[in-house]
């Protein structure tokens, strides 16, 4: 099928580009020239049953881009509340200490609460009547090369092929086999989230990324509560810092009042950790027992649950973002402020100076590299580069601790960014994470985030619990889409060195080590690697944090994963 | 063959459901699909379509979300579709889903109706064959088999524990299938941008009113059972045991 313009990805930064994209065709028509454009060939892939299913956020939203892309936009959207007053908290085993001022960065007013689900789900159907065809239910699984060197300035991306659908887990065609479509298009955009599965194919094969900035992340783990009135007023946002992670470990947890009696709580964990066994699912549980988290949520009830990576990096760590017929937006190219927590304003924003170059690709009929070079370069006159510049240097200061990273974070803010010296390299989380013999037995205060959360069942829970309201479904009878390049690895090195941490980092438990057929050295049983692929969430966790870098997640048959409905 | 498929959406399978203020359904903010039996209907329909030439028009009826359904079928291959729009429809009982049904196909002729034979939410079974009785055609249910003949139809009809009844049928008809009479195709691309396209006719809850009746089905509370297992631990070596279960289960449970 022959294509204008693909988008790979219906979140925000997909649609707000699809939305630019139609807004700047339609004026194009309207102005009276010879030569109109169609956007009958304009198309958003989106892997989801329904747009927004597979968007998940704290969230909130500065309304900065939206106010530019559809202005009095706060009228239509499904905005849930104003931020009306916020905390900052910093929280040791037994006690909390709130922030004797918010600092500047975390600052809200003027914010929104939103559920990204269904702002992104708004979002689609604007994009619909805007006359864009968005398929949801359909992947993008592989790249279409035109010219396939390994080089930024000759390669050329011209499309995407869908996911094969009616696959049997033997990667054989079913009764109701449908070959994925090559779709050939002009302008290929890659919106896919963090970790983009072909966003990491482009990256990797083109070397897009600085080798001195290496892409780091962390994993946001949210439940959705309803909690009796009175404890967190809607619109109220609190952080907190501190238990149960320690200063070695990056993180921290939110709370937003959605409505009186519903609250979004979740934790995110830096994917720099080095104890193998820490478990992000569990950090999050055993945040929700401390004192300060079990007065606002004890007497409510978990009712949704979902997780999802995201880029820390910044500035420093952006891919290159342009090239001979593709884009790069949103979380697949680092646009997120890791110290404001927020990128969904950075990712429409991308998006939105994504669809200028690709319109005027569209009107020249040139889609090199020269033409959507203009992106990049829009990107660095746009309060992108004046949002992200000053805090480029933000999270790699938190690289040796928290106290560290406090000092360098004041430094940056008296030095605009600055350190004191060249700005610090970004190394890839997954490489801090270190060898269990040079660690030594877990102590007390380290029993809160490793291993799994067993849970109450009241306040905390295991990962199958929470797994169940994710409401994820994957047909079964399809190949795995969690691909282990060498699973020996796992069963022999990784045991011995790591400990398997797959089972303790994967928020959807994913990954059994169970007893094999094999014997062990000692007579005992091996164990070998399980891979339940159809509890996956979609995080990207696995691809990002295994230390070997042997696991790659692959789209599984669209239509399946999570589904994010009010998260 | 002229054939209509009846199709409804229904909440998704997994979706956490809650009851709604006054307890007498759940509350809406869950996420929608169609009703399982309802997809391997429109599948029967579009196979007897391709076989034996034809049309398949679709038909559902309930809120704005509801196009959901009949969009999906558009893509997968129906050639039109019926929209009976209104909130009022969402709640309706099944002889009323019935006469508007009835109602607003009033005119046309279809060779065959098929429709799932319940639904995954209400599970009443009974619209498909309330639909033939107002129609004043035929009907057969559990259908797990169809082959046109000169006549009409050959059927299969899934009883219980593995037995299948076998009859034949004039035409028109009203089927109400069984899941898994078939294998469900995919939307496709191609598909999907055609159902854009094709035509959707929309019926508002005052076309169809006059039709309708006095709902003689109304769910008056709904509630969440509460835990009732007891647990009962018997202490004592194996033998005794034994025999005080067994004592328990003569005596107490009086299963034995």
């Amino acid at each position: 099928m022959e294509a204008d313009v693909v988008i790979v990805g219906g979140g925000p930064a997909g649609m707000a580009c699809a939305l630019r994209l139609a807004q700047l065709i339609d004026e194009h028509n309207a102005s009276g020239v010879d030569e109109m454009l169609s956007k009958e060939n304009i198309y958003v892939l989106e892997k989801s049953r329904e747009v927004g299913q597979h968007c998940l956020s704290g969230g909130l939203l500065d309304p900065r881009s939206m106010k530019e892309l559809l202005p009095g936009f706060e009228k239509e959207a499904p905005l849930d509340a104003e931020v009306t007053k916020e905390s900052v908290w910093f929280l040791t085993k037994g006690g909390q200490y709130k922030a004797p001022i918010v600092p500047p960065p975390l600052r809200d007013h003027g914010n929104y609460v939103v559920s990204l689900n269904k702002f992104a789900k708004w979002m689609g159907q604007k994009v619909e009547e805007a006359g864009i065809t968005v398929f949801t239910g359909f992947a993008g699984s592989e790249l279409l090369w035109a010219d396939e060197s390994r080089d930024a300035e000759t390669a050329c991306v011209q499309g995407v092929i869908t996911d094969d659908k009616g696959v049997d887990k033997e990667g054989q065609p079913k009764g109701n086999f449908e070959p994925g479509y090559e779709l050939r298009a002009k302008v290929t955009i890659l919106a896919e989230g963090t970790r983009g599965s072909l966003a990491k194919e482009l990256i990797g094969k083109l070397g897009l990324e600085d080798p001195e900035h290496a892409q780091t992340y962390g994993v946001g783990i949210k439940e959705l509560w309803e909690i009796p009135a009175g404890r967190v007023a809607k619109g109220e946002v609190i952080y907190t810092l501190g238990y149960p992670l320690t200063s070695r470990e990056y993180g921290g947890a939110w709370i937003y009042g959605i409505t009186d009696t519903l609250a979004s709580v979740g934790y995110v964990t830096g994917l720099d950790y080095q104890d193998p066994r820490i478990d992000p699912h569990h950090v999050f549980q055993s945040f929700k027992e401390h004192k300060f988290a079990r007065r606002i949520l004890e007497g409510g009830k978990m009712i949704r649950y979902g997780a999802k990576s995201l880029p820390y990096g910044g500035w420093l760590t952006m891919p290159r973002v342009y090239g001979n017929g593709w884009m790069l937006l949103g979380d697949s190219a680092s646009f997120l402020n890791s110290q404001r927590l927020k990128g969904i304003h950075l990712a429409i924003k991308s998006g939105m100076l994504a669809a200028e170059a690709a319109f005027d690709a569209l009107l020249s009929g040139n889609s090199s590299a020269d033409t959507l070079s203009e992106y990049k370069a829009a990107v660095d006159r746009s309060w992108i580069r004046e949002e992200l510049w000053p805090v480029r240097n933000f999270h790699q200061g938190f690289e040796h601790g928290r106290l560290e990273g406090f000092v360098k974070a004041g430094i940056q803010q008296v030095m605009r960014g600055g350190n004191l010296g060249p700005d610090a390299k970004n190394h890839a989380g997954y490489e801090q994470m270190r060898q269990l013999d040079t660690l030594g037995p877990a102590d007390a205060d380290r029993a809160a985030m490793v291993g799994n959360a067993k849970g109450d069942g009241k306040l905390t829970f295991d990962r199958l619990t929470d797994v169940f309201h994710s409401g994820t479904r994957h047909d079964e009878d399809q190949p795995v889409h969690l691909v282990v390049q060498d699973l020996n690895i796992c069963s022999d090195r990784c045991t011995k060195e790591f400990g398997n941490p797959c089972q303790y980092f994967c928020p959807a438990a994913v990954y059994e080590m169970v007893d094999s057929a094999q014997q062990d050295g000692a007579g005992g049983s091996a164990k070998e690697l399980r891979i339940n692929f159809t509890n996956c969430v979609h995080c990207k966790t696995c691809d990002i944090m295994d230390p070997y870098q042997i696991i790659t997640w692959v789209p599984p048959e669209g239509g399946g994963g999570p589904n994010y409905d009010g998260m | 063959m002229k054939i209509l498929v009846c199709m409804k959406q229904v909440p998704q399978k997994d979706a956490p459901l809650r009851l709604n203020e006054s307890g007498t359904w759940i509350r809406d903010d869950v996420s929608w699909e169609t009703n399982e039996p309802d997809a391997y209907a429109l599948e029967e329909a579009l196979r007897q379509k391709e076989k034996h030439g034809g049309e398949v028009a679709v038909i559902t009826a309930g809120p704005a979300r509801s196009q959901q359904v009949l969009r999906e079928a558009l893509a997968k291959g129906a050639d039109r579709a019926i929209h009976l729009e209104d909130d009022r429809f969402a709640q309706m009982d099944a002889a009323n889903t019935a006469r508007a049904i009835a109602a607003a196909i009033e005119g046309e002729a279809f060779d065959l109706i098929v429709t799932g034979l319940q639904s995954d939410d209400f599970g009443a079974a009974q619209t498909g064959v309330l639909l033939a009785e107002i129609l004043g055609i035929p009907h057969a249910t559990i259908i797990i088999g169809i082959e046109k003949t000169d006549s009409g139809l050959k059927l299969k009809r899934e009883l219980e524990a593995g037995h299948y009844q076998h009859i034949e049928m004039t035409m028109p008809a009203v089927l109400t299938i069984q899941s898994g009479i078939n294998k469900l195709r995919y939307a496709t691309l191609i598909g999907i941008k055609q159902a854009k396209t094709k035509p959707m006719r929309k019926v508002a809850w005052a076309e169809v009113e006059g039709k309708l009746s006095k709902h003689v089905q109304k769910i008056e509370k709904l509630y969440v059972p509460g835990s009732q297992k007891k647990t009962r631990k018997i202490d004592a070596p194996a033998g005794e045991a034994a025999k005080q279960l067994v004592e328990y289960l003569r005596n107490e449970a009086r299963v034995l």
